[in-house]
């Protein structure tokens, strides 16, 4: 693990430990009240979710380019944490929406087109899982496939429901709230990172074990 | 001798796909009674009362093509994987894009096929007026079952030698064809609208289009890269 | 080292902020009415805000520990196939 690691794991922690207490000291939001402040990790999650995408879309890219066994594991690792952070934004999302809209789902665009982008996430690992061998490139493609597909996705659904777009149910913040959002975004962003090099090392030792099975074989 | 063009490539390898299914129609009549049996459970599942909700035509239509082209898929390349000759169509001195146009124009022809049986048939049974505007009603079929083949061919191509690859098909192309489902939809029920508006249709059909041009291309580089072993 | 260590280091240092937020918002719960929604409708928010972030918390606790799991299972085999390997070149 290279040197920044264990200190930068260690912050990560503790600023997790801390932001509750930020969060809590955080001003009051009057049209949705208390659970406006589920906000602070939702969105972070959000915003880490569609990073994991992006890199997990430029490592396959490149990987099918450059078939540099270092961007196929990058690619997977950032799958995994799509799939994560997609699902706590996904949790996250209907516990704040039960009690501001009064119901847990609603087929709008921009949920619908984070449950198919996630839905792509979870194709992926399920691919590299149980594709067998060489399913890799497979992979790569439907990453590339999925990210080309963001557009598309946003645009049909939008205007699935109606020609007319509704407009976003998400309010703008008042600035006073900018400081914790930004300390936790901070956190998710820290948090990303740290976990992104414990699952690409994992991997890394994954592929040695592979090269050891193969010169006991021979 | 030369490389043959890329045209007469693709021609080769469509004409050879016609003539085996010519003999034995084997794909094309079991693609086409699945497809009746899923009207069949859709019918089953969705009308009350004898009588089918508004507007369900359209949704059953195009829920039944996602399904009937995937199976089509799967088949058309397991077919190919028994007898070893995707791997000699590789191999072959032809430029790899005309194996996977060959192959898109092959699924492409099967599905349209099946459609035009479909489609009078759901209209019928849903009491849907799918056929009110049929010059409307081909282009959103050609263009939507094109987006779903551009994509549905390259996958199952790369599935060939996977495992599991009959359910990693579905789990793999269904949420990347969701763009083309909703405008499939949502185009065909613009023109059941009694007053229809060529507008909507339009938009519909442009994002249909658009999604051919982007993935075709996208299908087309990706099958380069993929299949050079 | 190293990953179990760090392990416990998080939950010693989330336990604590895990105990206050649970009690902070109930001290604010009486405030400021969600005027929208009609009183029927309404439901505490407490129990589905505390709710979102345990479940974050636990999900995310859950991943680390799953990848410690993993890590160690690799580097068990990796020492045995090595041992395996210097023991056969040796013979």
């Amino acid at each position: 693990m290279p040197k920044w690691f264990t200190p930068a794991a260690l912050v990560c922690g503790a600023m997790f430990a801390v932001s509750p207490l930020i969060i809590a000291n955080a001003p009051y939001e009057s049209t949705m009240g208390l659970v406006q402040k589920v906000f602070y990790y939702h969105m972070p999650s959000a915003w880490m979710f569609l990073l994991g995408a992006l890199v997990c879309g430029f490592a396959s890219a490149r990987y099918l380019a450059t078939r540099n066994d270092r961007q196929d594991r990058t690619a997977l690792a950032a799958a995994e944490l799509t799939v994560l952070f997609g699902l706590l934004t996904l949790v996250t999302g209907p516990l704040w929406a039960r009690r501001a809209w009064g119901t847990w789902w609603v087929w709008d665009p921009r949920v619908t087109s984070s449950l198919v982008g996630w839905l792509i996430a979870c194709a992926y690992l399920i691919l590299r899982k149980y594709g067998g061998p060489g399913s890799e490139r497979l992979a790569a493609a439907v990453a590339i496939f999925g990210m080309a597909n963001v557009p598309f996705i946003y645009i049909s659904v939008n205007y699935w429901r109606t020609i007319h777009p509704a407009t976003s149910v998400v309010p703008t913040l008042p600035v006073s709230m900018g400081a914790p959002l930004w300390f936790c975004v901070m956190t998710f962003l820290l948090l990303f990172i740290v976990l992104m090099t414990m699952r690409v090392r994992l991997e890394e030792s994954k592929s040695r074990l592979d090269a050891l099975h193969l010169a006991l074989d021979e | 001798m030369t490389t043959p063009t890329l045209a007469a490539s693709v021609w080769q390898i469509v004409r050879k796909d016609w003539t085996v299914e010519a003999r034995s129609r084997e794909i094309a009549y079991t693609t086409l009674f699945f497809a009746v049996s899923c009207l069949l459970v859709f019918a089953f599942a969705i009308v009350r009362e004898g009588k089918a909700p508004e507007g369900a035509g359209e949704g059953i239509l195009w829920a039944t093509l996602t399904f009937a082209g995937t199976l089509a898929l799967g088949r058309t390349f397991e077919r190919e994987r028994q007898a070893e000759t995707l791997r000699a169509l590789l191999l072959a001195p032809v430029p790899r894009a005309a194996v996977y146009l060959g192959k898109l124009v092959g699924i492409v022809s099967l599905l349209l096929t099946v459609e035009l049986i479909l489609a009078p048939l759901v209209s019928l049974l849903f009491a849907a007026p799918l056929l009110s505007r049929p010059i409307w009603l081909l282009a959103i079929l050609l263009t939507g079952t094109l987006g779903f083949a551009a994509v549905g061919t390259l996958f199952a191509a790369m599935l060939v030698r996977a495992r599991s690859r009959d359910v990693l098909l579905p789990v793999l192309l269904y949420p990347v064809v969701v763009p083309v489902l909703i405008a499939g939809v949502r185009g065909t029920s613009a023109l059941t609208d009694p007053e229809f508006d060529a507008a909507i249709a339009r938009f519909w059909l442009a994002l249909l289009l658009a999604f051919d041009a982007v993935f075709l291309t996208l299908a087309l580089w990706t099958f380069e890269l993929v299949m050079a072993e | 080292m190293s990953i179990v260590r760090m392990l416990l280091i998080s939950a010693l240092l989330a336990a604590p902020a895990a105990i206050a937020a649970a009690q902070q918002p109930t001290q604010q719960d009486e405030f400021v009415p969600i005027s929208e929604l009609p009183p029927t409708e309404q439901l505490p928010a407490a129990p589905l805000l505390v709710g979102a972030y345990v479940f974050v918390l636990v999900a995310l606790f859950l991943y680390v520990v799953s990848i410690a799991r993993r890590v160690g299972a690799v580097r068990q085999e990796v020492d045995r196939l090595e041992g395996e390997l210097k023991a056969r070149s040796r013979s």
